[in-house]
């Protein structure tokens, strides 16, 4: 009697289990057919939504899908108004004055203030966060307008700006990060921690309100749990890698690809080995890298496509720099692949096969390198190891592919070539890795301690300029300005190879718009443009 | 009475020298990280000023000397204040009480699991010792040992979420439902792939555990006698078996706690699981020291409680341990 009836509990139990997987499925385990919904599987699902801590800080993660920036970026990276109608710049770039739009209202319903703009550049500007205010020198308010003075010019300062979310200074409190209230086109209507949040339309917004009503973004940190979820159904769009991209088919979904600035290259000392140790207590410089034609013909000599066939399935296109396709990148810094012109550089320059080996060598030196590359980062390996084929092949030059932890690289990277990868869509990144005032530091831009005068000329008219346009001209010259320049036309002190395209399964008939060019990172800049998403089927 | 106070006591003392050993480690451990923690919170933030770099490393005291830094940490802990998380912004503390609860539904679903399931298998294994099904089954146990945790999680997600769509494919809750309408049921079914993933680490061995013990038992003196006096193999095992094989069973589970947290940073990694397991490999991945050493510290305590809940369990089901002692 006992028994049976332990057994009926049992049973109760586990068909109240299966009866919640059918009350579950209704309101929201599977998207299928509602069209006001987008699920997407996710991978940087915030730890806080507080702009004053550093969210949205980079410009490309989301902040300006809650909050208002004073200005914003456009899917061609113009500089376009959001919540100041207009703004002008002094002719000494040094003071930015903004004019206020007057029918802004946070989703708590009062109405955004020049008041508001001051407390966010205020508490930003002596808070220690990833957001660099520090340039700012003082912040007023006027009215309906705001003055921003600078103590020094800086050009890409307007694209801080537009990451700057405003936050309602009335409403500021500890908890903020949980319970965010901004004015931009979506509100944030949940958000449980490490697991999905929900942002809403924001019914009040001045600009043009998004398509869908509501996104849902799940955490799926693991590829493979997020292509196990598209298969069942149960994400509309969700991020995958080239690997799992060239093996899967998923019926009623298709592959989205997304051209990237998010670079991948082969980065070489340009300075001799000279016995000399840094003061991080490293080797600097290579006998071999040093020698310009011979990273010159590792540019020319090595053919792109083939590597974006073989180490990614196709999926990325030839890097000639390291912002290709935003506006201060110079498309003149293309090259074409060259094997005839780079055999005749590395001859020119004495390196040649004489003991027969397959390997040339010039004074006595191999023409052999070590290449690092980040263990464990199965695109960088690829990427590396098709190189490394080409060169063998092609030039008689051995490339030595070896993975190594991050501590160990970081040591090693002053004197021996690295694949490294950048994609930003901050053009300040040039001046970080060119300009001789970062040469040789430990920060991982330019390891190679790459020095040029007259780069660092143009870089410093680029960051002097009073707008982005007018910056824009100079950061092209800084690439290639005809006889020199950073890109490898010029010194070659990177030889880019590919540019990743960022991938997605995405369910037939979800439209996600015209997508800027995408940042370093793949979850972030898919959705920048949420508002223009729709649903055409 | 003063005996138990005395040992207990001593229990206490060996929590607290345990905590400060694991505390020093731990911070000298963190403190040799080759992760720059400013670099790691900053990551793809061009055109951070040094002004700003110093003036965060000021905020977070990365630049004092560690053996400064651990004092005024350890100090501030006396104080109850493990600090503030650099990734969530949050106090630690407010953190790791929110995430132990889902944390601990997931830790006791599986270690139920693992428990009941490994000691009825045990059983039968050592009742059926030598005998095909015996065979099979031990077999079967001895490839569970060595699974790894993740590659079980992916195949459980695969078969159980895409093939069968039984269970959700991770979370805690399920997608797009307002918490207060989330109900008791639905928690539990996104609860047993992650919990399953788990017990498959304990299972195994308390099965292998138990069989072996009960193949002992069945083999002695005491037993020879029972069976000689006409008892069946069920009344044997009731009788003379069950008593004397919970040892064991009882010892792989309470010091299975340990492996239960290391085993939970992957399990709730892969089924996007709120816990404590995966806020500890997000610390560490970005070198946020506090909420790092936070949860060290609580898992210790943990583990050690786990511990010394089997010693007391021994006393109660082998009186003669408690003999020993005296």
């Amino acid at each position: 009697m006992k028994k049976l009836a332990g057994l009926t509990v049992a049973a109760a139990i586990l068909a109240l289990i299966f009866a919640g997987c059918g009350s579950t499925a209704a309101p929201g385990d599977t998207a299928q057919n509602n069209k006001n919904e987008v699920i997407i599987g996710f991978t940087n699902i915030p730890s806080h939504f507080d702009p004053l801590q550093g969210f949205g800080a980079d410009g490309h993660s989301g902040g300006q899908l809650i909050f208002s920036t004073l200005v914003e970026t456009d899917a061609d990276m113009n500089i376009v108004p959001d919540l100041a109608a207009s703004y002008t710049v002094s002719d000494d770039a040094l003071t930015y004055a903004f004019e206020l739009r007057s029918d802004a209202k946070f989703t708590d319903g009062t109405p955004v203030l020049a008041g508001d703009v001051v407390f966010t550049y205020e508490t930003l500007r002596t808070a220690a966060t990833s957001v660099d205010l520090s340039l700012v020198e003082s912040v007023e308010e006027l009215g309906n307008s705001v003055t921003i003075k600078l103590s020094k010019p800086q050009s890409t300062f307007i694209l801080t700006v537009a990451a700057v979310g405003i936050v309602p200074e009335h409403a500021y409190n500890s908890d903020f990060g949980l319970k965010p209230i901004g004015s931009g086109p979506f509100k944030l209507t949940q958000y449980d921690v490490d697991q999905q949040f929900i942002l809403e339309a924001n019914p009040d917004y001045y600009g043009h309100a998004p398509e869908i009503n509501r996104f849902i973004f799940v955490k799926m940190s693991d590829e493979d749990t997020r292509l196990a979820a598209a298969k069942s159904g149960q994400v509309d769009i969700t991020l995958t890698s080239a690997v799992l991209a060239a093996v899967n088919e998923i019926p009623g979904y298709h592959l989205l690809a997304e051209d990237s600035v998010d670079n991948m290259g082969i980065v070489m000392p340009v300075v001799p080995d000279e016995g000399i140790i840094n003061q991080y207590g490293c080797a600097v410089g290579s006998n071999i890298t040093s020698d310009i034609n011979f990273r010159k013909a590792l540019a020319y000599g090595l053919d792109r496509e083939a590597i974006c066939r073989d180490a990614v399935n196709g999926y990325a296109t030839p890097a000639y720099t390291e912002n290709d396709g935003m506006p201060w990148s110079n498309p003149d810094s293309a090259i074409e692949y060259d094997l005839a012109y780079a055999i005749s550089l590395l001859e020119d320059s004495g390196w040649v096969d004489a003991d027969g080996d397959g390997i040339r060598e010039k004074n006595g030196i191999k023409a052999s390198f070590p290449l690092l590359y980040f263990a464990g980062d199965s695109v960088r390996q690829a990427v590396a190891m098709a190189a490394s084929q080409q060169a063998k092949e092609k030039l008689g030059i051995e490339i030595i592919v070896g993975g190594s932890p991050e501590d160990v690289i970081h040591d090693r990277m002053y004197a021996e070539p690295l694949i490294l990868a950048w994609g930003s869509a901050n053009p300040m990144t040039s001046y970080y890795l060119f300009h001789s005032s970062r040469a040789g530091l430990d920060d991982w831009y330019n390891p190679e301690n790459y020095t040029s005068g007259i780069v660092d000329g143009y870089l410093e008219q680029a960051v002097n300029a009073k707008s982005i346009e007018e910056a824009t001209p100079f950061f092209k010259k800084a690439q290639w300005d005809g006889s020199v320049g950073t890109s490898m036309r010029g010194d070659a002190p990177y030889i880019f190879l590919i540019n990743k395209s960022h991938l997605y399964w995405v369910r037939d008939g979800l439209d996600t718009g015209k997508q800027k060019i995408h940042a370093h990172g793949d979850a972030w800049p898919l959705v920048s443009n949420l508002r223009d998403w729709k649903w055409t089927a | 009475m003063s005996r138990k106070i005395k040992s207990i006591s001593i229990y206490l003392v060996r929590v607290v020298t345990l905590l400060i050993a694991v505390s020093v480690i731990c911070f000298a451990l963190v403190s040799l990280s080759p992760i720059d923690p400013m670099l790691a919170y900053i990551q793809a933030n061009p055109g951070v000023s040094e002004e700003n770099i110093a003036r965060m490393e000021e905020f977070w005291g990365v630049n004092d000397p560690p053996a400064e830094r651990y004092l005024k940490w350890g100090s501030a802990l006396l104080h109850g204040d493990f600090g503030v998380s650099k990734i969530f912004r949050r106090p630690v503390i407010e953190i790791i009480g929110t995430r132990f609860a889902a944390t601990l539904a997931l830790m006791l679903a599986a270690w139920i699991f693992s428990g009941v399931f490994g000691f009825a298998i045990g059983c039968l294994m050592g009742m059926f010792n030598g005998r095909p099904l015996d065979s099979v089954v031990k077999r079967i146990c001895l490839i569970m040992c060595s699974v790894p945790t993740f590659w079980i999680g992916l195949v459980f997600l695969i078969v159980f979420s895409v093939w069968l769509g039984w269970f959700p494919f991770g979370m805690s809750v399920p997608v797009g439902v307002a918490p207060e309408n989330v109900t008791i049921l639905q928690r539990l079914r996104h609860l047993i792939l992650p919990a399953l993933t788990l017990s498959f680490l304990s299972f195994a061995n308390v099965a292998l555990h138990t069989r072996e013990k009960l193949v002992e038992v069945l083999h002695s003196d005491y037993v020879l006698f029972a069976k000689a006096r006409g008892e069946s193999n069920l009344s044997v095992l009731r009788r003379h078996g069950l008593r004397n094989i919970l040892i064991p069973a009882v010892t792989m589970q309470f010091s299975s706690f340990s492996e239960l947290f290391g085993g939970s940073v992957i399990a709730e990694n892969i089924f996007s699981y709120p816990g404590l397991g995966a806020a500890a490999s997000a610390a560490g991945l970005q070198s946020d020291i506090p909420l790092l050493l936070g949860i060290t510290l609580f898992s210790v305590v943990f583990v050690f409680a786990g511990n010394a809940i089997a010693n007391a369990l021994y006393v109660l089901i082998d009186p003669r341990t408690t003999e020993g002692g005296k």
